[in-house]
């Protein structure tokens, strides 16, 4: 599914140079369940950023689902994420202006299903995840917990192979957290979907069936994960 | 415990963008504001500055202006001897009789405008003494001899000194400037009484005149006398009401501007209540630190009430200088502005923003910045120190 | 468009700053459409006499100065003239201490229908006009100012003559014009009466057959008078009120400057509020990037909604300056003649509409490099800066 051959990726933040990543090399199957582990400034969000299409690296090969994405143009890139991936992020993840069913709707504003068709579709999300009945409440109105549920439903709704997720439990309590990466599992072993997040979260080892681990840019060392040798189910 | 001026100082300038946005707004109103005020103003001042409060102005009984009146010789003749009128070291009395048409004029650019042209004998610069000859000499009588404002010599074909004017079918020299410390008359001609009659086929040589009023006479008994004398049916209003009178439409004129300020300001207002509440919003845990230290909800709306004061105070500076030079620019590029008088000429005005000018655009500067800051200021100050906090 | 909720929704976000927002830009619209109908009430007044043949003849020296009355004759002889009437100020006032509140001439009742056939009259009004030594013919603003109507009897004392004369309205002038004609005759006998001359005209109005024939009749009149001792200048009508309001010319050019700063500073409202709420967003619109909102659409999107608040904000602000303009037309009417035609502030439903266009525009321009910038920024970057 994941195919990353040399990746190196710089950046300059000031007057300084930052190597986030170095000569990472990296394989990831298809409907697996993978955390990018590390210390702060270890680069698991940039090799994150590079796989989703989000970053661009400064040399080496990227392919995802099939296709080569270092050689993509914005545009393409935009495109590929449209139908390839689904995110959630930490924070910001939902629009305040709109209400739960229009934020899972958003994703599908970039394609040309007919009104009726992209609201049917965001509800069904919203099934997934348990909160049909919230449909019309607006992000205030919802836990940390139950937004990120949201974010999920609508990583969903356009069918991604590929979901990501930058610390998707950071901001939540121990209850919360266990249940978002339940659901995330759930993506993987009842919808076939691939998903990667990126945590500081020892909790969620025993949810994943890989971990990598990274620092200063370098891949460490990849062992099964808690899912893997037959944990939490 | 107050906060210092400072604190509202500083944090005026550290969102340097949005501050500046705000300050251009009410520049620009400021600005208009000055620019139309000061037009009046320029207006006003002229007209006010002419006339001598030794003088009395004598029309035939109704004229509004001294362009549209009659006048019989033998009540020029009768009147000029009455009591409390002053004389000259000769014992001539001081009155100036004077016939007022009003031809065409062409300007450098070739625009059509009415000219007051005033046909005088020479005791006019004597009773007219605000009005001087600065360059050149006053006209000999019968000679086609002309003196030219100051404006008018500057502003129309031929009126220099030393040139041909042509105007009333007819050519004439112009011999002398005359300058009269910014007041209407440097937008006049002056000729020969005679020679101006025989041009505009006047059956009277004069239409009206001047008195200068011996310096312990009663003026207004005098201006009474004249005015029941039954021969004839005149009035005499002192000059200085004369020329207040014919700026008194402009009156209306401040209103309606007023009213357009009043106006441009309350959008001003909206605009400084619109930056103040993002100011506020963006200090919300720096203003829970202040009230957390123990400063109270009164210094926290002073010192955001003096910053949107202080913006607006800066924004009328920098709007006052540029209107100050606008002004000057202005004036250069259209040498003058042209206002139609009741005399159906043209009063040409200078303009220019004085001190008097600016004080209506201060207030209004003041009033936006006030009421621009103080919803948002009682917002802050509203705030309790744990919200405020709790929400960095 | 289906971003248009999304785009509405967003203008919502922060209503307050929205409300104050188009409140502001409202009023400055409202003040542009105000100061650019000044000029309008001048150009329509020149605009209707641009299609007349209607021309003038006066005294080249000024209007002040007068022609003999014979040139009258010698005028409607020359070929290509259809009719042509002379005009003498009478100056009358009401109310002498007040002095001359409208313009009012003696005119010749002959010749009178043909050179104003544009004011539409009744044939019958001309006729009383002509039948009825004392009859006045009076424009319809003077009518209603002093609540006159036709039938009425009026008394106007010269300020010029030394009579005073009364006259019985026959008709009401729909044009813009003031003024109040009557009878030449009428005039010439009374000043008969008080033993005072009569012969001399101040302006002569023709009306010529054909537009093309205008430039060369124009130029016969003044070759005719060329030699004589009241030289004449000859121009069409819409020269003539062109000269009366040149006075205006710069008096118009400031208030174009003007409405020019008011204009700018909608630029500056606009822009401050699309900076502050596109700044506020920057990780919302990271998100949208990542999800897969392509730039343009993301540009566009904030580029509407900068547009639609303006726009909204245009069509209060013409609202209100139509409201207003009613309101300064009845305060102004007294505003002298230091303006003119300037304070007539007529309702210009082109100007309205071209303030919200402007508005528009505005809203556009303003958001356009805040909308760019946020558009255009790395995803990356931002969520390395923000998270």
């Amino acid at each position: 599914m994941i195919d990353l051959v040399n990746v190196s990726r710089l950046y300059h933040r000031g007057a300084d140079e930052i190597h986030a990543l170095e000569r990472v090399s990296l394989h990831v199957p298809r409907q697996r369940f993978v955390a990018l582990m590390g210390p702060s400034g270890s680069g698991k969000s940039t090799l994150l950023n590079v796989l989703a299409g989000l970053d661009r690296p400064n040399s080496g090969e990227v392919t995802v689902a099939g296709q080569r994405l270092n050689e993509m143009s914005e545009d393409e890139l935009a495109a590929f994420r449209a139908h390839t991936v689904g995110f959630v992020f930490q924070f910001f993840n939902l629009i305040p202006v709109l209400n739960a069913v229009e934020n899972v709707e958003l994703p599908l504003l970039l394609t040309h299903l007919s009104r009726a068709e992209r609201r049917q579709r965001a509800e069904t999300a919203l099934r997934v995840v348990g909160l049909a009945d919230r449909a019309d409440h607006r992000p205030r109105e919802l836990s940390g917990g139950e937004q990120q549920r949201v974010a999920i439903a609508r990583s969903i709704v356009t069918d991604a192979e590929l979901i990501v997720a930058d610390e998707p439990t950071g901001d939540l309590d121990a209850k919360n957290a266990e249940e978002i990466l339940s659901l995330l599992q759930t993506l993987k072993r009842d919808f076939g979907k691939t998903v990667v997040i990126v945590t500081h979260d020892p909790r969620a080892e025993k949810w994943v069936d890989e971990v990598i681990h990274l620092d200063k840019g370098v891949l460490l060392e990849t062992r099964p994960g808690g899912a893997a040798r037959g944990g939490a189910a | 415990m107050a906060l210092p001026l400072s604190y509202s100082w500083r944090s005026m300038l550290a969102r340097g963008t949005r501050t500046a946005f705000t300050v251009a707004v009410i520049a620009l109103v400021v600005i208009a504001t000055t620019l139309f005020w000061s037009l009046i103003g320029s207006l006003k001042r002229t007209l006010v500055s002419s006339g001598s409060p030794h003088n009395l102005v004598v029309m035939r009984k109704g004229a509004t202006n001294d362009g549209s009146s009659q006048l019989s010789l033998d009540a020029y003749q009768t009147i000029r001897f009455f009591e409390g009128i002053a004389r000259d070291s000769a014992g001539n009395p001081l009155v100036s009789p004077e016939l007022v048409v009003q031809p065409f004029f062409h300007t450098a650019g070739g625009t059509r405008e009415n000219v007051l042209v005033r046909g005088v004998e020479p005791v006019a610069l004597e009773v007219h003494d605000e009005v001087k000859i600065s360059e050149g000499r006053m006209i000999h009588p019968s000679s086609g001899e002309a003196v030219v404002g100051r404006i008018v010599s500057k502003r129309y074909k031929g009126a220099s000194l030393g040139s041909e004017l042509r105007f009333g079918n007819a050519n004439w020299k112009v011999v002398g400037i005359l300058d009269a410390g910014g007041s209407s008359f440097e937008s006049e001609v002056w000729v020969d009484a005679r020679e101006l009659a025989n041009n505009a086929k006047r059956p009277l040589p004069y239409s009206g005149f001047r008195i200068r009023v011996a310096p312990d006479a009663d003026m207004d008994a005098l201006a009474r006398r004249i005015a029941d004398d039954p021969r004839w049916a005149l009035e005499a209003t002192r000059e200085i009401d004369y020329y207040k009178q014919l700026s008194s439409t402009a009156n209306t004129l401040y209103i309606i501007v007023a009213g357009l300020a009043v106006l441009a300001g309350i959008g001003a207002i909206f605009g400084a209540t619109n930056n103040m509440y993002a100011a506020v919003q963006a200090r919300t845990s720096e203003i829970g630190t202040l009230r957390a230290l123990g400063f109270s909800r009164g210094a926290i709306l002073s010192a955001f009430l003096a910053e949107s004061v202080m913006t607006a105070a800066f924004a009328f500076a920098i709007g006052a200088a540029i209107s100050w030079l606008l002004a000057i620019a202005i004036s250069a590029a259209l040498g003058g502005i042209g206002f139609a008088s009741q005399t159906f000429t043209t009063n040409v005005v200078v303009l220019r923003v004085a001190p008097q000018d600016l004080f209506m655009p201060l207030a209004l500067s003041v009033l936006i910045g006030v009421f621009g800051g103080l919803a948002p200021a009682a917002a802050a100050a509203r705030l309790r120190p744990v919200d405020a906090l709790r929400k960095a | 468009m289906k971003y248009l909720p999304l785009v509405w929704r967003n203008l919502g976000r922060n209503p307050l700053r929205s409300l104050l927002t188009a409140a502001a830009i409202a009023l400055a619209i409202a003040l542009v459409c105000i100061l650019r109908t000044m000029p309008a009430g001048m150009d329509a007044i020149l605009a209707s006499a641009a299609a007349n043949t209607r021309i003038s003849t006066h005294n080249e020296a000024g209007i002040v100065y007068s022609m003999p009355y014979a040139y009258l004759a010698k005028v409607r002889a020359v070929p290509g003239v259809v009719a042509a009437i002379s005009w003498n100020w009478f100056g009358g006032a009401i109310d002498i201490t007040k002095g001359v509140e409208f313009p009012n001439f003696a005119v010749d009742p002959d010749g009178i229908a043909e050179v104003y056939a544009d004011w539409g009259l009744d044939p019958k009004v001309f006729e009383d006009f002509r039948k009825y030594r004392d009859a006045a013919l009076v424009g319809h603003i003077t009518l209603e100012k002093h609540r006159w109507k036709v039938g009425d009897v009026v008394t106007l004392q010269s300020t010029v003559f030394p009579v005073s004369l009364s006259f019985r309205i026959v008709g009401a002038v729909p044009t813009s014009t003031p003024a109040f004609y009557f009878q030449r005759e009428y005039l010439a006998q009374a000043l008969a009466a008080a033993g005072v001359t009569f012969d001399t005209t101040g302006m002569i109005w023709s009306r010529v057959d054909d537009p093309d024939r205008v430039g060369p009749v124009m130029r016969q009149i003044d070759e005719m008078f060329r030699n004589s001792e009241a030289i004449t200048a000859t121009e069409t009508e819409k020269s003539f009120i062109g000269n009366f309001f040149s006075g205006l010319k710069q008096l118009v050019t400031i208030i174009q400057i003007v409405a020019a700063l008011v204009t700018l500073c909608i630029v500056f409202i606009a822009a401050n509020t699309a900076s502050m709420s596109i700044r506020e967003r920057v990780g919302e619109i990271a998100i949208l990037k990542a999800i897969g909102f392509r730039k343009q659409t993301i540009f566009s999107t904030l580029l509407a909604e900068a547009g639609l608040l303006a726009l909204v904000a245009g069509i209060a602000g013409a609202a209100t300056a139509f409201g207003l303009l009613k309101a300064l037309r009845v305060f102004a009417s007294g505003a002298g003649p230091q303006l003119g035609p300037l304070t007539a502030f007529v309702v210009s439903y082109t100007i309205l509409v071209q303030a919200i266009f402007i508005s528009f525009f505005i809203g556009i321009l303003s958001g356009w490099v805040p909308a760019l910038g946020a558009s255009r920024r790395s995803v990356a970057q931002t969520l390395r800066e923000v998270f």
